[in-house]
């Protein structure tokens, strides 16, 4: 009965599913038309039921019982839109369905799951950034088949959620002070750099750090007494690319913190550290004035251990002055000037007059309730929670905005320059910037290229976000955070327990700099940053830049060790006799029964003997050469450079901004892709992540998709402490999972010849390493097919045209804060050919982009 | 959408707490859960570590029964608890950090250290959302030097509902106060009540008008946030709602609210609130800080004039000052069962259904590996845990095993808790919960 029910579907779809694939006009975006009987069901029978019926179930999967798109077979169908998107489904010794055929289909699905998953989460996979290539790359950057049309593009009218660093950017600007650019210092964070995460890698904001002048205890005390809170805003910690347009928004936790915080910064802005000290005495220039009337005992860890100078080095505000005399009446004036002043700097544009009104009644009521001060404090933090404080708009709703004949409006005036200045940076926006748009000068295209031009060639104005891209890009910023198992990281001869962490976080930062070195070349970009021979390095990076031994070595090392242990052991014991004559003469000389004052001179020295004998004895057991036994270090000299890191977050510990720039050892790293940061970010606790490496370069690359990891695989590697990751992953080669990974392992592999510490070696588990990888199908057939090592594949790809269309499309989902579509070919292209047109120019790639129609147009829906 | 129940979850690091949307459940027809496990729980996590020998009877070295063994001198208000006591040793936390504080890692079971964000959601909040529902699942509160708690009324190192995002814990009385019975006071604190009502009704007001004009597609994240603010009101007219319950459980606010003498006077307070929204059937999961987690703190009300980071450097048995320190624990310990065994509930009391788990954040000492992290167990459950008794394990099963093992009594099935397959097979010598605990 079932099979005959099926073959009369079959022939009734036969006939449909050729209707559907009638060479009608693909014009992307527009709704394609059909339900599953009579659109998709055609698409199925023609490409899929050969393989996937009752009869011939491959991959254990029958789609016969598969039925229109429900929140019961969504998974099912998200599964078959990515296969056929990529071009995976059918198989390729299959008849391909035509071009239009494919895009169609997938499109059907995708309307069909939003509409079905409506009232269950939603679906939005097609919005995830990390989903951009599921679209083809050809169809962007290569000619079109016959019957696409594009229209011209736009994004949607939308709000962005705030980000994490913008928000806490902007807290910080209310109660911190920055230092002013220094050309003779520019790599030196400065104001409008973005607030760097803290020793442990926590985004915090600290209050009064710049007027610290003393504190008590060590680093965990300064740490414990200073006040600081964690960042509000969430973000996925491995980020890869956000979306913030689409998938944040503010929850109801978030939004108490930030009412919570609000008035500890509000009491901030009017009080300064007095706000923070147990005592007014600890704002002092003067310790000791304070050391006399401070709390008795042990004062670690607590507020009143820290003394503050009385110098002001923040700008003070109209909350300061509203709230510098407690008697004064609260004028319209004075409350308004407060309320402009913070709505400003919380939204980046003036309120309205109505805001203004509605904020002043808010306070007012507030006084009302519970008095002058605690109601200024408790109303004004409402500003905090303003839509436009944590949601940027880009709604085109001013009335003299009109759409155009592709029903598409033009951002403009405050919209239009906070997308300007968004697309750069976390300040507000600059006085040049505020005029144009108060003068109506920030309506065209004309302008914005003004105003971005301006901006990218001023070193003063600081670009966090031009950096966040290539966080978000490269992923480098993550060593810190993966945690390394104690014996399987002291394996690697770099440093176990929190010291490993720092100096990941001091990485992040490292490569962060070497990032704005080569932007600030602005040449060749992307391949500059695949093949630098340059690395930007504290001190103890000469472990992590180093060479693992190879055993042989290790013996020698190991003998040179003992030898040095010997000598230090040596003078040591010269010392212990020398001291033990010296002593032997104090005591002969006390003997004698000197006369007093000259035996208290006596018995002082012999005290400094003894405890000199201990000392040296202790040494003697414990003083070690340094030779690290496991790594030839590498020497890294070069010119004195500075990081942007934290403010000081752990006392005497916390980040240090020197650096070297330097040149890595010859013939062992290539780019940024080699270095212990993005090695580190793209390891886990054990050893190398070979798959992870495989992907990013698959993805980010060469412009190709991963499907989702099907729910019925044990993604595991057998835990074998004594065999090679390589051999450990031949599980992956078997056949229902080599489909997917031979498409990135090969990639992932080649970076063997580093250990998970990001050092390089030459043997593994005392055998030659192995560091071949293959590229294939990666869409360009020049650069398929073997590769040596890390080095060989990375300089094929460094030249590769394909990879720099690539790169400039993540470009674009970053700046336009969506994924591209087919109508955004031409943008795509524009932006590539401005980067080449430029000598590799990211400030061309950037003007191109926010100069493009998908920057400046937006498509009101219906609300 | 956001769902209703996830949406109220999500207010929990605000408040430091999660509030639930029903009403107060009928407390004394309030039943188990399904599985027999707990209805409430509550970690009382003293910093600077817990020493064995401060908790272990001398001479037990290898479990058994604590019937004829005497509690050490720190624990010895215990003594009549005996029979509700499981205390645990050999527990490891070795991949925590956990020298000078293993922060969000002690209740996380991952890698923690000062600075460091968490990576995972913690046992607290777990449990907050597997529990009954209650108006305010999860409160957490902290305890230090009264400058600290002053100065920093809110900080956040212990729980956390997922990774970046930590759970506040409230140090300040008089705010904790207000957050629970601002409903119910008078004067100052029901104005500073009314006045963040009024307030936060007009952003609700000022929010959903901005919300209407957005396109659709962004109207349900915006949505997300109006509502929060719709949940935030919502609670307050809910605690108003049952104010005449709540009224039997509010402390009553004296001097020491506002004049304390000693940062303990300030302690007892916390811990009077902490109680009263257990036993008003508010809050279903408590977690007090000792120290907040850090490796700092005071109890110069105990007579003692030391505080902070010496304190961790002493050696804890034998010594007045840990023996002082231990003693408070043990008299807030039995303050809460003894309050919890005064509510009827089921056939029994609030304490059979609770479960009070005694620790430190920093396992056995201020500087430690981890490998040892001694657990005070208080309460059967109905049966679920066994008590009275010590038990002695290998050191090979680590803390998660125990968050795993209270997680699958309130139902949660899975065998692990916040740590992968590749982690468990260097750190975990089993699977699932801890067999020796559970009845």
């Amino acid at each position: 009965m079932r099979k005959f029910t099926y073959t009369l579907a079959v022939a009734g779809c036969t006939i449909l599913g050729n209707i559907a694939s009638a060479a009608d006009p693909y014009t992307p975006g527009d709704p394609i038309h059909g339900d599953f009987e009579t659109f998709a069901q055609g698409f199925l029978d023609k490409h899929c039921y050969e393989c996937h019926d009752d009869l011939s179930t491959k991959g254990d999967l029958n789609l016969l019982d598969l039925g229109a798109v429900d929140e019961t077979n969504g998974a099912l169908w998200k599964a078959i839109w990515a296969q056929v998107a990529l071009g995976e489904m059918p198989p390729k010794k299959k008849t391909q369905p035509e071009v239009i055929e494919r895009l169609k289909f997938t499109d059907w699905i995708v309307n069909n799951l939003s509409q079905a998953m409506e009232d269950k989460g939603g679906f939005s996979a097609h919005l995830d950034p990390n989903k951009g290539n599921f679209i083809d790359h050809d169809l962007l950057f290569g000619s079109l088949p016959e019957g696409i049309k594009l229209v011209p593009t736009s994004s949607p009218a939308r709000i962005w959620r705030v980000t994490p660093q913008e928000h806490i950017t902007r807290l910080n600007e209310l109660i911190n002070t920055e230092a002013a650019f220094d050309p003779k210092k520019p790599g030196l964070r400065t104001h409008g750099d973005v607030v760097p995460t803290n020793h442990g890698g926590e985004l915090k904001l600290y209050f009064g750090t710049d007027r610290i002048t003393s504190w008590e205890g060590g680093t965990v005390a300064y740490a414990t007494a200073v006040k600081s809170v964690p960042v509000v805003l969430s973000s996925a910690r491995k980020h890869g690319f956000e979306n913030y347009p689409d998938f944040y928004s503010v929850n109801s936790s978030e939004a108490t913190q930030i009412l919570n915080k609000a008035e500890d910064i509000l009491e901030y802005m009017a009080y300064g550290p007095l706000s923070l000290v147990g005592m007014p005495e600890q704002i002092t220039d003067d310790r000791k004035t304070y050391d006399a009337v401070k709390p008795e005992g042990d004062l670690r860890g607590l507020p009143t251990a820290i003394t503050y100078s009385t110098k002001v080095t923040r700008e003070l505000t109209p909350v300061y002055d509203l709230m510098k005399d407690p008697e004064a009446e609260v004028t319209g004036k004075s409350l308004s000037a407060a309320i402009n002043y913070l709505f400003e700097a919380l939204t980046f544009r003036p309120p309205t007059v109505k805001e203004s009104a509605d904020y002043q009644k808010i306070v007012r009521d507030s006084i009302a309730k519970i008095g002058r001060e605690d109601g200024i404090f408790m109303g004004l933090s409402a500003i905090f929670l303003d839509r436009d404080a944590l949601f940027r708009p880009e709604l085109v709703e001013e009335k003299d905005s009109k759409a155009d004949e592709h029903g598409r409006v033009m951002l403009q005036d405050w919209e239009l320059g906070l997308a300007v200045n968004h697309a750069l940076g976390y300040l507000q926006p600059d006085d040049q910037l505020r005029q144009a748009i108060t003068d109506g000068r920030m309506k065209t295209k004309e302008d914005v290229e003004r105003e971005v031009t301006r901006m990218l060639a001023d070193d003063t104005i600081r670009k966090p976000r031009v950096l966040r891209f290539f966080r978000d890009y490269f992923d480098h910023d993550l060593a810190g955070y993966i945690c390394k198992d104690d014996k399987a990281q002291a394996t690697t001869g770099a440093k176990g327990g929190t010291g490993h962490y720092r100096a990941m976080f001091d990485a992040a930062a490292s490569t962060d700099r070497l990032i704005e070195l080569i932007l600030e070349k602005d040449k060749d970009v992307l391949k500059e940053l695949l093949t630098t021979q340059q690395l930007v390095a504290t001190n103890s990076d000469s472990t992590y830049f180093g060479r693992k031994h190879t055993p042989e070595e290790r013996d020698v090392a190991i003998a040179a060790k003992k030898k040095a242990d010997q000598e230090i052991k040596e003078k040591i014991e010269v010392d212990l006799k020398e001291i033990a004559v010296q002593l032997a003469d104090v005591e002969a000389k006390l003997k004698e029964k000197p006369e007093a004052k000259i035996a208290k001179t006596l018995n002082d020295e012999k005290k400094k003997l003894v405890a000199k004998k201990k000392n040296a004895e202790r040494d003697k057991k414990r003083m070690k050469s340094n030779i690290n036994v496991d790594v030839a270090p590498a020497k890294l000299a070069g010119d004195n450079i500075y990081a942007r890191v934290s403010r000081n977050s752990f006392g005497t510990g916390s980040m240090k901004p020197e650096r070297k720039l330097a040149t890595a050892p010859e013939g062992e790293r290539m780019g940024i892709l080699t270095h212990p940061s993005w090695l580190v970010s793209h390891s886990d606790a054990m050893d190398n992540h070979a798959i992870h490496r495989g992907i990013w370069i698959r993805t980010r690359l060469l412009g190709g998709g991963i499907p989702d990891v099907p729910i019925t695989v044990d993604a595991q590697l057998p835990d074998e402490p004594n065999t090679p990751l390589r051999e450990r992953m031949r599980v992956t080669r078997e056949k229902y999972c080599w489909t997917c990974h031979e498409k990135m392992d090969p990639l992932g592999l080649p970076f063997e010849m580093y250990n998970h510490a990001g050092l390089f070696r030459t043997t593994e588990l005392d055998k030659p390493v192995d560091t071949s990888g293959e590229i294939i199908d990666s869409g360009d057939p020049a650069l398929d097919g073997p590769v040596e090592n890390a080095i060989d594949m990375i300089q094929k790809l460094s030249e590769s045209e394909r990879v720099e269309q690539v790169f400039v499309r993540h470009a674009f989902r970053f700046w336009m804060g969506r994924n591209e579509i087919l109508n955004d070919a031409p943008v795509l292209q524009a932006a590539h050919k401005a980067y080449r047109d430029n000598g590799g120019s990211m400030n061309a790639l950037i003007t191109s982009l926010v100069t493009s129609d998908a920057f400046l147009y937006r498509r009101r829906a219906e609300k | 959408m956001i769902s209703r129940r996830k949406s109220l979850q999500t207010i929990a690091s605000g408040f430091g707490a999660a509030f639930g949307a029903s009403m107060l459940p009928d407390i004394s027809q309030a039943a188990s859960t399904a599985s027999g496990g707990p209805k409430r729980v509550i970690f009382f996590m003293q910093n600077q570590g817990m020493d064995p020998a401060t908790c272990i009877p001398a001479g037990m070295k290898t479990g058994g029964s604590l019937a004829k063994a005497v509690l050490p001198e720190p624990i010895k208000a215990l003594e009549p608890f005996k029979e509700q006591m499981h205390i645990i040793a050999g527990l490891h936390g070795k991949h925590t950090s956990p020298s000078h504080s293993a922060f969000f890692g002690a209740l996380g079971g991952y890698r923690g250290s000062d600075g460091v964000a968490p990576s995972a959601s913690t046992i607290d909040y777990e449990l907050s959302k597997a529990l009954p529902e209650t108006l305010l699942p999860h409160l957490c509160v902290g305890m230090d030097s009264i400058e600290n708690m002053k100065a920093k009324p809110t900080v956040a190192n212990l729980s956390a509902r997922g990774a970046g995002s930590p759970i506040f814990m409230h140090s300040n009385p008089n705010h904790l106060y207000q957050m629970l019975y601002g409903g119910i006071s008078q004067g100052d604190i029901r104005n500073q009540h009314e006045a963040k009502s009024s307030m936060y009704d007009r952003i609700e007001q000022m929010a959903a008008t901005e919300g209407k004009t957005l396109p659709s597609g962004d109207k349900q994240r915006f949505g997300e946030f109006v509502q929060g603010f719709n949940d935030m009101n919502g609670l307050r007219e809910r605690l108003s709602k049952v104010s005449d319950h709540l009224k039997n459980f509010a402390p009553t606010v004296d001097d020491a609210y506002t004049n304390p003498e000693f940062e303990t006077d300030w302690h007892d307070r916390i811990l009077d609130l902490g109680i009263s929204a257990l036993k008003s059937g508010t809050t279903s999961v408590l977690t007090i800080g000792s120290g907040r987690g850090e490796i700092f703190g005071a109890w110069k009300g105990l007579g003692i004039e030391q505080q902070g980071h010496n304190l961790g450097h002493m050696k804890q048995p034998d010594n007045p000052i840990w023996v002082k320190i231990r003693q408070y624990n043990s008299r807030m310990l039995v303050k809460l069962m003894e309050e919890l065994e005064s509510v009827p509930e089921g056939s029994g009391t609030m304490m059979d259904n609770t479960l009070i788990v005694y620790t430190s954040n920093n396992a056995n000492a201020q500087h430690t590996n981890g490998a040892n992290w001694p657990v005070v167990l208080l309460g059967n459950c109905g049966g679920a845990f066994k008590t009275g008794q010590f038990t002695q394990l290998d050191g090979t099963r680590p803390i998660n095993a125990l968050y795993n093992s209270i997680l699958r009594t309130t139902g949660v099935e899975a065998d692990r808790f916040n740590m992968s397959d590749q982690m468990a097979a260097k750190f975990d010598s089993g699977t699932g919960p801890l067999k020796e605990i559970l009845a």
